[in-house]
Formats: structure tokens, C-alpha cells, sequence
């Protein structure tokens, strides 16, 4: 076992001079040896000529020993696992290089290849594999072979393993979602959030079509002996700023085992025409099938029937509570700094559980690894940096970004009713990558932000979320990887207001979580992936504090005491390729939540309401107590298959629990709501589905189709008694009515993937109805019948399209529609209280006008000179072409005695915005 | 090391933007059916009982009213005391004071020509008396503030109403005014230029101790006044009448207050259903509307002139003298026409409906040369000079005025 270490922090230094042998072969002893003295050494003992600059090289220290080994074979060593290369000529010369590799006539590692092409400076690919000295990175080329394992006379039968990082050749992030296609097998992978990929295929010689976002598509050749490694590095696509790429994975939407998920990276997000001309990660999630707004200018929405709060944001990990700022008007998360988005609605993975409807995973970029750069913008409402870069360069980087806002002038515009109102918000984000060594990365990201904002009052809004989390990945062998994570998260808000003396007030809640977390993936054959973890979420919950505010405030101090909960889960599952056409992924999570003490929980008297009336008993129970456990198994099943080539159907089954609930009396997420964790009292919601679908690529998989249905059931679903209290309120139990649900549909797609005309559309028919008929709750909503929940709209449609004209000209389109959400309508009219008032119909009888909005822009960018010393943009567009003045609520109120119905619109008007970029 | 910097330049046509707020008509939302409305309180002291009963119209029907005619009404007592209410007027049933034992619970009986109903059982609540009626001037005009406290700390909610009555003026004060035949002066009585108008609250006022230590109300609102408020041109009064409430019964009011008057802004909740304390003998789901409390009643009254308050801009045009009705006035002459000797009396024609006036002006002012002959009369639209066509407006000066 030889196991050599370049990096050493030992002082000890001695060169030990060796007779050279006759030909070429060399022994050498460094210990800590600079270039200079390997170089002096070599050359001393051969007769190579070394060249090379020697400020490159300042940071390397050799420590080797080796006896009777060709030069190649020492460089060889030398260099691994760094970004040094060499290059030996005919003529003895030896020419060292840091990031490029010289290429020669004769190419290193005795290795057929054909002619490159010297005057492209192109990448280096890593070959190397675990269990023999590796070679090092060769000049990258499509036409290369590369020798994957130890090299055999005659390659045996059977499988080996494959497996190794996808980078960006320039600034060394991970590609993630990159699709690595074998051409001879038909079998595809696609690259996970950190750019890694494994696959296991037969040995042999192999074609790798590679397939990334936004980069140019590459090839490799190999020849798979036995189980090694290939880092692959791709080239950014230059000429392409503004190519709509859907998916990475062009045969992954036919091949993928999973239905209902979406990648979307940032440069989809970025084309899609917004209010402001910023670009926002939410939004276009808004545009996919089976998603609809819970409102315009906010970012709440609904996956597939489920409530807002039954989305599981994830920003690389961390959950975010609150994902907007300004009222809703724009995401929490900064698009200089994110890659790419991923929605689950249906095939959620086992390793994700504790919400209803849908994972949206956010991921942030690394740091660039070889370079510092950065950008700084001026926007109509946001000023923002970004800084990143090397800090051990090819190993450590960081990403900082920022942006904060000065968007009072805005709010001045607002109707009278705002005038006196002022806002502001900012977010930060500062992310590490470490690359400790082949095996293991660690990578820490941290994440706030703060919002505050007044309203034309004296009541002050301010609320902030904080996320850290420290990820280790570890390679145990190329077969199996794991990933360990730990983080907290946390979000509070607090409304204060001075404005009576006698009752100022400062009401704040927060909730946090720690996380713990370890995720394995065991690639235990061609046939099998396994996945297989744990993970724990210890809850803190403040559901509300109320303080007096000022020295006159005779406000009682009332504090909502604090919850406590433990949201465990182990999960086991694998993907099983039963053969070519049949693959089937199946899972099983088994959830464990213990709602801990110190706490004091009511009884309520059997098949009574939960009223103040029916309080049975009161128990305390002591810190730590565990209270209530609810064990609840959640199954993930799906399965594809291939009908041909690009056909395929799919079919899934999932169950999923929530513990932590959001209590909003309003329909959309406001910065005032209550979360409450579930108790013995308030049951966890639960849900599964069951969705088929069948997915069709076209035209070289330049066209994707699909067709997918669902049916889903919801159980303990909370709605709200009227007029219920939500803050500060300590028996929740006692303000909630529990619901059944029922929500189906089915979403067609198409998107085009390439061409001049590139983009999507989709239509949607979904239903989604709630019902209260438990005589025991106390009120029945509209007599025990099934009713619409606030956000059924059963018809949506969606176009969001790009046409390229040339590469420097192209214009977007986007085309919303849907069905008016439900509304509960005033019915008749009395009079009270010295005034008319309204009598309401039956809750959501009836619907608000259908939404549509269409948004248009022009792209002109200067020319596609990569070296200048300015690239300039122009975007040009129009928000709400037609002005329509959608809904975005309807309410009945009382004037001067007459009661009128009024429709609030936001953007109701044709937006222009112009938008000029320039980077220098 | 490379920088990248951005700039980006936007216009945007802001003014118009971000949020606008439109009537919404929805198509005829056909009514399932008319449903009681019940509204008063029992009073327990020893003021009177007025219970008010109604019916839903449709939303398309231009008037509300629907009043329930010849119900039989009357407070129960748990102990089988029964207190009958007659009707007093269309849909308004009156007992005199019942002074009720405060340690009962009363229910209200209600008996149309198809249909029982039956309030719930409600304790007695007597309000505390008002501590004070005050007002602070603030940026827009003025706000009325109500204290109170409970000393023995048990009520805790509380619902305000009021009654306004304020002096108001004509945008022109005549001092003429014809019988039918001809224009005399105006006698004190038919003075037409002060009077003082009366209106009841129209929104609902709550407030609550219940998060406080102690039972004090202090400086609740009760009412805004835009400075630009004919009420607040001369002087004004307010009368503030306090009912405690129990929790139950504050719910039903914010409930109301909250569907009917706190929705439109980004922020409100959807409305919801309303749910009252009376019920239907037979079908316990037919909606009923109205909460019914049992307790006395304290009521403060407040004065205040214009000379306690900044000089604000002139009140016209305001809301009761808008001024586009009153911009012309016309100048009526005897005279005879060119080449006639027949009189054409413009004053006949225009003010004395005995004569041949059909619409009837108000003259203002006489027209003549110094020290000659009465010519004619400067004459407006009579809401332009009489104050008592204004709804509510009277002109004779009420009882408890002051100033």
C-alpha cells in the first residue's frame, strides 16, 4: 500500500542524491522539497531540461521516494491530486504548467490518441482511480480513450463502477443535474447537487454523452476495466447567453424513474419577464404545471391542492420559513448567488418528509474556485454584491452575496391608505466549500434575512430568518457515498405599536430548529441504488409572547409557552432497474414525533367540540417529558416504463405526514402567522396520492411531452371556526376545525428544449375540496358538504416562451391563466347597527374573475466578443401587457351606510421596464 | 482579480402601478331566502327596550328596509317571568323600563305569523358609567376618545354607539320667504339657516381590557372626524352610549364588525360566517341574524366649537352641501318685455307656487337701487339656502344645547 501525501506540514528537509540508472529511470527522496529542488535533483540525474515558472510553483512541497521509476511515472506522482501538469518533448524538455497542460506530440501516459487541436486551450481531466497510482489528468478531449481501473490484457465480463464529479472547466463549481448518457447501454445519470455521479455499467469500451445547463455538450471515451473514477470538466456555452434550457437531462424526462419534478436553473428564472425587472426564483415555479399563486405579488403557492404552508422550502438544506420579502412582493433569496431550483410535487424522495405537498430545493452556487470576481447591481428597489473566489485555490472557495433595499419611494406611490408606510428588507448569504481531499468535502453555508415594514399606522411588522448548516460529503468507495449535515434554523416575527400609551404592545413569536441529518447513497449494482438515512429536527416553538411596550403600558405580559418536539425519521430506499424498460424506486420513511414537555395540555371531554366548556382536565407535564409520540410510516413508490426509446409511462404512490402547521386566517402567508406543532390535541396532517403518467420526448428530445394525473387524500387538514383567534391564543385546538381533503388533476407539458423557439406550456385541471362533517367539531361548515378550499382553481394555463432571432436579439412571452380562486360572496343585506351590512353565502360558493396576465420582453445584447472590456445588456419589456386588473381580492364593506363591493387589484396596469446591464 | 459591475436603469410608470382598488358588481346572486334580523339590547335598567325586527333583502334591492310587522316579542326570564314588548312602530317593539334582577339570565321570545325563535339564556351585564368623552386633534381632523373602568374588574368588553348632532349652514342664508303669493321676511321660526342635524353611528365600536391587568378602557376612538367635515365647522356634539358585552357576545360584534367593515386591505382574512345567539324553534340551521345582550346602558355627551380647533380650511364644499348643486344662482325681475305691455313677473314664475312657480327657488336677496323700489330677488335651488332639507337636520334647537 503506497500511499504518498505532497501536502505535509513536517520541517524536516534532506534531498538524498541517487545514482541515476542507465536509461531513464530515476529513484529520487524528497522531503518537503520545493520545484527547485526537484527540478536541480532530476536534472542533475538525467538529462531532462526542466521548464517552468517558478512563482506558480511556490506552494508546492514534494515529499516522495521512489527507486527506478521513468520520469513520467515520478511527475506522475508528484503532481497528483493538484493542478500542476507537465509535458515532456522528444527533446528532453520538460515543461511544468499550473491549471493547463502543454500539449506535445507525444501525449503522456502511453496513451493512444489522436491529433489534438493545440491552439484550443482546453481543459484537464482528471483519470485516476483508487486502487493503483493514478494517472494524471490528460489534455481533455472528446477523442481521446480514457483507461478507467487497472488495465487488463483481456477485459473480464461484468460490471464496473464509474464514478466522479462534473465541473465547470472555468471556475470549478459542480455542474449539478448533468446528464452523463451511455450511448452503447442506453443508461443515463444525472450528476446530484454536488456534481457528483456514479454509475455502473459493463466493462468495456464506452461512449459518456455529457449534457449540462447552460454548458457546451461533451463526450468521453473510456475504457472501463475496473471500477475507477473520471472527473469530467465542461466549457461554459458562450454564445448562448439566453437559450432556454428546461432540464439538463434532455432524456431524463422519458428515463427518470421519478414524475412531477422540475429542475429550473437560473438562467430559465432570469428570462422570465417579472414586475420589477428582478429576477425572482419563486415565480417561475408559478409557471409549472399543478402550482398556482395563492395571490399576485406573493410568493405563497400551492402545489397540487396543498395549502401554502405544506411546501418544504429548502435553501441547500436549510429550511426557510418565511421564503419572501416586502410584503410577498419579491423571494427571500438573491438570484446572483442561486444555481438552480428543483420542485417535487409527486415522486417526493424518501429522504424528504415532514410536508404535504411539495419539496422546493434552492441551491446555491459555490464560490468559483480559481478566480475572485464579483458583481454589484443598482436596481429600481435593491442594491446587491456579490464577492467570491478562491480562498486555498482549486480547494476552498467562498460566495458572499447581499442585497438590501431602499424601496420607501415605492410604497409612496401606494394609494392614499399607504402614504405614511415604509419597508425595508436586506438578505445575505456567505457559503464555504472545502475540498479536504478526494474523499471528503465539507461545505458550510449561512443565510439571513430581515424585513421590517410599517403599514399607514403606528404598528411596526418586522420579521427574519437565519439558517446555518455544516455538510460533510464522504466518499467511502466509489460505491458508496454519504453526506452528514447539521444546521439551525430559524424565524421570528414581531409586530410592535406605541400608539396608545396605555396599550402599546410588542406581540412576537419565533420558531427554530436544529437539524441533524445523514444521507448514504450505495451504488450496489448495476441493477440496485440504495438511499438509506436518518434524520432529527428538534422544534422550539414560541408561539407568541405579548409585552407591554413604554413606560405607561399597562399591557399584561401574556407568553404562549414554549413547545417542544423531536421530528425523527429513518429511511430506506432503492432504485432497482429490473431491466432496460422497467425500473422501479420504492421507499418506506418511518416518521417518529414526540411533542415534548414542559408543557400543560387540555383534555377535552370524547366527541364534544373542543371548547372552553369541555376542558376535562389539565395536566402539567415536566421539561423533557415526551407527551405524545405519533410513529407514522410514510411509503414512496414509483416505477417507470420504457415503452421505447422516448416513450415512457410512469406510476407512484406516496404518503406523507406534517407535524408543524401554519394558522392563517388569511390566504396568503402574512408575516403575522402562528405555528403550531402538532400535540395530543391537534393530530398531524396527512396526505398521499396517487399519480400515473406518460412521458414522450420528440424531435432528438429537443420536444418533451407529458401527461400526468393525480389523486390525492388529505386528512386532518385545519381549518378555522369563524372568526377564530389565531395570536395568542393557547388552546389552538379550541380556534381549529379539523378537515378532510380531496384534491386530483392532471397537468399536461410541453416544453422545447432547443431551437430559435424554445420554452413551455402547460394546462392544468385540478380540483381541490375540503369537508367538515364531524357533528362532534362543534360547526359544520356548509352543513357537513364537500366545499372548494381557498385555492381550487380547476383550469391553469401557462406559456412561457423565448424567440432567438439571432444570438444578440430574442424576446420572451409569458401567458398566465386560471379560473378565478373561490370566494365566500355576500348573499343579502340587512340592517344593523345604524348601518347596512351583508349576509354571506355558504363558505366559497362562489369564484372571483378568471385571471390572465401576459408579459412580454426584448433581449438585446451587445456583441459576443468574450474578451472586451464591457458586456452590455438591454432588456425591454412590458408587465401585464393588457392591464388587466386581476383580482386579487374582493371584499363588501360598509361607506357612509351603503355597502359596496370593491375588487383590489395589484399591477393593474401595462408595466414597462427597461433594463440595462453592463459588466466590466 | 475581475470585478463585474452593474448597473441597471429602469422606468417604470410607477404612479399607476402597484395596487388599485375597483367596484366589483358580481352577476345577481340569486338568495336562497330572507332571514331574520334581530338588533337591540335588553335593557335591565329602568330605560326602555327597543328590539328592532327585519328581514334580509336581495343585494340588488335598492331598500333595505324590510321591517317584520306584528310579531309577538317578549323577555323570558329563567324563572318563567315573562315581559311582554309591543309594536311601537313598523318592526320596532318597545317595553318601558323592566328593571330585572341582575342575578337572573333572560332570553328574547320571538313569534312571527310562521316561525318561533328564542334567543339563549344571557346573564345581565351593567355597564360601568363613562369616565370621560375627549377629543385629540390629529392630522386629518379630529378623534373622539371614551374612557372607562370597571373597579370590580369583571367586564372586560365593551361596544360603543353614539348619536352626532352638529350645527349646520346653508351656503346661503335668506332672509326672505314666500307664502305662495308673495316674498316676505323670514320670521325668527322660519329661520332656515342654522339647524342642527342628527345621525346615529353607522360603524361599530369595540374595545377590550382583556389583555390588560387591570378593567381600564383608556382614550378608545370612537369616532374621526375629517377636518373637512361639515361637523366640525361650527359646533358639534356627541352623545357616546356604552354596553358591556360578554366574550361571547364581543365575538359576535368583531365577527360583524370584521365581515362588514375591516376587509379591503392586503392583509384581511376572508370573510366568515356569523354566528348569533338566537335560534329557530324548528330547524335549528336556519341562519338567524343578531346577538341579544341583557344590561344597562351609561352614555356621556361631549361639546366642542370650532374655536377649540385649528382654523381649518373653509368646509365647503362638504359632504352635505356639495358644491356643484349650488354654483348658480339666478336674479328674478318684473319687467316688461320689449314692445309689450304685458308683465313678465319672474318672481311669480319662479318663487310663489301659488303663482305659476311648479319647482319653487329660495330668494336671498333683494334687488334694488340704492334708497329706489324692491326690483326683483336673487333666488337659489332651496337646498342651496333651507339647512332643514338635509337629512336629520332640524331647526329647532335641541333641549340639551349648550353653547
Amino acid at each position: 500500500m503506497r500511499k504518498t501525501y505532497l501536502f505535509s506540514f513536517c520541517f524536516l528537509f534532506f534531498l538524498q542524491v541517487a545514482a541515476a540508472q542507465q536509461s531513464k529511470l530515476l529513484s529520487v527522496n524528497f522531503q518537503q522539497a520545493t520545484i527547485g529542488q526537484v527540478v536541480n535533483d532530476i536534472e542533475s540525474k538525467s538529462g531532462y531540461h526542466f521548464y517552468y515558472d517558478q512563482t506558480s510553483f511556490d506552494s508546492l512541497k514534494v515529499t516522495l521516494q521512489v527507486n527506478d521509476k521513468p520520469l513520467e511515472t515520478i511527475l506522475d506522482m508528484v503532481f497528483k491530486n493538484t493542478d500542476f501538469h507537465y509535458a515532456i518533448t522528444p527533446q528532453q524538455q520538460v515543461f511544468l504548467t499550473k491549471g493547463r497542460q502543454i500539449k506535445t506530440e507525444l501525449a503522456p501516459g502511453f496513451l493512444t490518441t489522436t491529433t489534438a487541436n493545440v491552439s484550443k486551450p482546453v481543459s484537464t481531466v482528471a483519470d485516476y482511480t483508487d486502487e493503483r497510482d493514478k494517472k494524471v489528468a490528460e489534455a481533455t478531449t472528446e477523442n481521446k480513450v480514457y483507461e478507467i481501473g487497472i488495465k487488463t490484457n483481456s477485459i473480464p465480463p461484468g460490471n464496473a463502477t464509474l464514478s466522479g464529479y462534473v465541473r465547470d472547466i472555468k471556475s470549478g463549481e459542480a455542474v449539478v443535474g448533468a446528464s452523463i448518457y451511455v450511448v452503447n447501454t442506453k443508461t443515463g445519470v444525472a450528476t446530484d447537487n454536488f456534481g457528483y455521479f456514479t454509475l455502473s455499467l459493463p466493462r468495456g469500451r464506452h461512449i459518456l454523452n455529457v449534457r449540462g445547463i447552460g454548458m457546451r455538450d461533451t463526450r468521453r471515451q473510456i475504457v472501463l476495466y475496473t471500477n475507477g473514477k473520471l472527473n469530467i470538466e465542461m466549457q461554459e456555452q458562450v454564445n448562448s447567453l439566453k437559450e432556454v434550457k428546461i432540464s439538463a437531462d434532455k432524456v431524463a424526462n422519458v428515463r427518470s424513474v421519478e414524475l412531477g419534478v422540475t429542475r429550473l436553473d437560473i438562467k430559465n428564472i432570469k428570462q422570465i419577464p417579472t414586475a420589477f425587472g428582478e429576477a425572482d426564483v419563486l415565480k417561475v415555479v408559478l409557471t409549472l404545471p399543478g402550482v398556482t399563486s395563492v395571490g399576485e405579488a406573493t410568493t405563497g403557492f400551492n402545489v397540487r391542492g396543498g395549502a401554502a404552508d405544506e411546501n418544504l422550502i429548502l435553501l441547500d438544506g436549510a429550511t426557510i420559513y418565511n421564503p419572501a420579502h416586502f410584503f410577498g412582493f419579491f423571494a427571500a433569496f438573491n438570484p446572483d448567488i442561486v444555481k438552480d431550483i428543483e420542485l417535487y410535487k409527486s415522486s417526493i424522495p424518501e429522504k424528504f418528509g415532514g410536508r404535504l405537498s411539495s419539496v422546493l430545493e434552492i441551491t446555491n452556487r459555490e464560490g468559483n474556485k480559481k478566480i475572485f470576481t464579483g458583481s454589484a447591481g443598482i436596481g429600481l428597489l435593491t442594491s446587491r454584491l456579490n464577492v467570491e473566489g478562491p480562498i486555498v485555490k482549486d480547494r476552498t472557495s467562498f460566495i458572499f452575496g447581499a442585497r438590501t433595499t431602499y424601496s420607501d419611494w415605492l410604497l409612496h406611490l401606494l394609494p392614499q391608505a399607504y402614504k405614511n408606510s415604509s419597508a425595508s428588507f436586506n438578505d445575505a448569504n456567505l457559503d464555504i466549500s472545502h475540498q479536504i481531499n478526494d474523499k471528503n468535502n465539507i461545505y458550510l453555508s449561512s443565510y439571513i434575512s430581515n424585513d421590517k415594514f410599517r403599514l399607514n399606522s403606528d404598528t411596526t411588522y418586522a420579521y427574519s430568518n437565519k439558517s446555518i448548516i455544516l455538510k460533510w460529503k464522504h466518499n467511502f468507495s466509489t460505491k458508496l457515498f454519504s453526506l452528514i449535515s447539521g444546521g439551525y434554523d430559524h424565524y421570528n416575527y414581531s409586530i410592535s405599536s406605541t400608539a396608545n400609551p396605555v396599550n402599546g404592545y410588542d406581540l412576537s413569536s419565533n420558531i427554530g430548529q436544529a437539524n441533524f441529518k445523514t444521507d448514504f447513497t450505495y451504488y450496489a449494482s448495476s441493477k440496485h441504488t440504495v438511499n438509506f438515512g436518518l434524520s432529527s429536527i428538534l422544534y422550539t416553538n414560541n408561539a407568541g409572547s405579548f409585552e407591554p411596550d413604554g413606560v405607561k403600558s399597562l399591557v399584561v405580559p401574556q407568553v404562549i409557552a414554549t413547545e417542544q418536539a423531536l421530528e425523527s425519521a429513518l429511511y430506506l430506499g432503492d432504485k432497482y432497474d429490473i431491466n432496460t424498460n422497467l425500473s422501479i424506486s420504492g421507499g418506506v420513511r418511518l416518521n417518529i414525533f414526540n411533542y415534548l414537555g414542559p408543557q400543560i395540555v387540555n383534555t377535552y371531554a370524547p366527541n364534544l367540540p373542543k371548547e372552553p366548556d369541555n376542558v376535562l382536565d389539565s395536566t402539567a407535564y415536566p421539561s423533557g417529558k415526551i407527551i405524545k409520540t405519533y410513529i407514522s410510516p410514510d411509503i414512496r413508490l414509483s416505477a417507470r416504463y420504457l415503452l421505447n426509446d422516448d416513450l415512457s409511462i410512469k406510476a407512484g404512490y406516496n404518503t406523507l405526514h406534517q407535524f408543524l402547521h401554519l394558522l392563517t386566517n388569511s390566504t396568503s402567508i402574512s408575516p403575522t402567522d402562528v405555528y403550531k406543532l402538532s400535540d395530543p390535541n391537534i393530530k398531524p396532517e396527512y396526505g398521499d396520492q396517487v399519480s400515473l403518467g406518460i412521458f414522450k420526448n420528440a424531435a432528438a428530445n429537443t420536444i418533451e411531452m407529458s401527461i400526468e394525473g393525480y389523486y390525492k387524500r388529505m386528512r386532518n387538514y385545519l381549518d378555522y371556526r369563524s372568526g377564530a383567534v389565531l395570536i395568542l391564543n393557547e388552546h389552538i385546538e379550541q380556534a381549529v376545525i379539523v378537515d378532510e381533503g380531496k384534491a386530483y388533476g392532471v397537468e399536461f407539458l410541453i416544453k422545447k428544449t432547443a431551437g430559435k423557439l424554445n420554452g413551455w406550456f402547460s394546462y392544468t385541471y385540478s380540483r381541490t375540496l375540503l369537508r367538515q362533517n364531524d357533528p362532534n367539531a362543534g360547526e359544520l361548515i356548509n352543513g357537513g358538504a364537500w366545499y372548494p378550499s381557498n385555492w381550487d382553481k380547476p383550469n391553469a394555463f401557462n406559456f412561457t416562451g423565448n424567440y432567438k432571432f439571432t444570438h444578440r436579439y430574442s424576446i420572451s412571452l409569458d401567458i398566465a391563466y386560471s379560473t378565478g380562486r373561490p370566494i365566500t360572496l355576500p348573499i343579502a343585506q340587512y340592517e344593523y347597527a345604524g348601518s347596512e351590512r351583508v349576509f354571506y353565502s355558504d363558505r366559497n360558493q362562489y369564484r372571483i374573475p378568471d385571471y390572465f396576465r401576459s408579459d412580454f420582453s426584448i433581449n438585446i445584447d451587445g456583441n459576443h466578443k468574450v474578451h472586451q472590456k464591457t458586456h452590455n445588456s438591454w432588456t425591454v419589456g412590458v408587465y401585464n401587457i393588457t392591464g388587466r386588473q386581476n383580482a386579487y381580492s374582493t371584499f363588501f364593506t360598509e361607506q357612509g351606510g351603503v355597502i359596496s363591493g370593491y375588487k383590489l387589484s395589484i399591477f393593474a396596469t401595462p408595466i414597462p421596464f427597461i433594463n440595462y446591464n453592463i459588466r466590466f | 482579480m475581475r470585478f463585474y459591475f452593474r448597473y441597471i436603469l429602469y422606468f417604470a410608470f410607477a404612479a399607476t402601478v402597484v395596487s388599485c382598488k375597483k367596484p366589483y358588481n358580481p352577476p345577481a346572486i340569486a338568495l336562497a331566502g330572507s332571514y331574520l334580523v334581530v338588533e337591540g339590547v335588553i335593557n335591565s335598567g329602568s330605560d326602555s327596550t327597543f328590539i328592532k325586527l327585519s328581514k334580509t333583502v336581495k343585494l340588488s334591492n335598492a331598500t333595505v328596509t324590510n321591517p317584520v310587522v306584528g310579531a309577538v316579542v317578549s323577555v323570558q326570564g329563567d324563572q318563567n317571568s315573562a315581559y311582554p314588548l309591543t309594536e311601537a312602530a313598523k318592526g320596532y317593539y318597545v317595553s318601558p323600563g323592566l328593571n330585572l334582577n341582575s342575578s337572573h339570565t333572560y332570553r328574547l321570545s320571538i313569534k312571527t305569523s310562521n316561525e318561533k325563535y328564542y334567543s339563549d339564556y344571557v346573564p345581565v351585564l351593567n355597564s360601568p358609567p363613562i369616565d370621560s368623552l375627549s377629543f385629540k386633534i390629529i392630522d386629518t381632523g379630529l378623534t373622539v376618545y371614551s374612557a372607562t373602568h370597571d373597579p370590580s374588574n369583571t367586564i372586560k368588553y365593551y361596544r360603543w354607539d353614539f348619536q352626532e348632532t352638529w350645527i349646520i349652514h346653508p351656503i346661503f342664508s335668506s332672509e326672505f320667504i314666500s307664502n305662495g303669493d308673495t316674498v316676505l321676511l323670514r320670521t325668527e321660526k322660519q329661520n332656515v339657516y342654522t339647524c342642527w342635524r342628527t345621525d346615529t353611528s353607522s360603524i361599530i365600536v369595540l374595545g377590550s381590557s382583556a389583555k390588560l391587568a387591570k378593567g381600564v378602557i383608556f382614550d378608545n376612538p370612537v369616532t374621526s372626524l375629517g377636518h373637512s367635515s361639515a361637523k366640525v365647522a361650527n359646533e358639534y356634539s356627541i352623545q357616546v352610549r356604552q354596553y358591556a358585552l360578554t366574550p361571547e357576545a364581543y365575538t359576535f360584534w368583531t365577527n360583524l364588525k370584521k365581515n362588514t367593515e375591516q376587509l379591503g386591505s392586503i392583509f384581511d382574512a376572508q370573510p366568515s360566517q356569523i354566528n348569533g345567539n338566537i335560534h329557530s324553534a324548528n330547524d335549528p340551521s336556519e341562519p338567524v341574524i343578531g346577538y341579544i345582550s341583557v344590561g344597562s346602558t351609561a352614555s356621556q355627551r361631549l361639546f366642542i366649537t370650532a374655536k377649540q380647533l385649528p382654523s381649518w380650511p373653509p368646509p365647503y364644499p362638504n359632504e352635505d352641501y356639495p358644491h356643484g348643486d349650488c354654483m348658480s344662482t339666478i336674479a328674478l325681475y318684473t319687467y316688461y318685455p320689449k314692445g309689450s305691455t304685458i308683465p313678465v313677473n319672474q318672481v311669480n314664475e319662479y318663487i310663489n307656487y301659488n303663482k305659476g312657480a311648479t319647482n319653487p327657488l329660495i330668494p336671498y336677496l333683494p334687488i334694488e337701487n340704492p334708497g329706489g323700489p324692491l326690483l326683483g330677488f336673487e333666488a337659489v335651488a332651496p337646498i342651496c339656502a333651507d339647512c332643514t332639507l338635509q337629512k336629520g337636520a332640524t331647526n329647532k334647537q335641541p333641549a340639551y344645547w349648550k353653547f
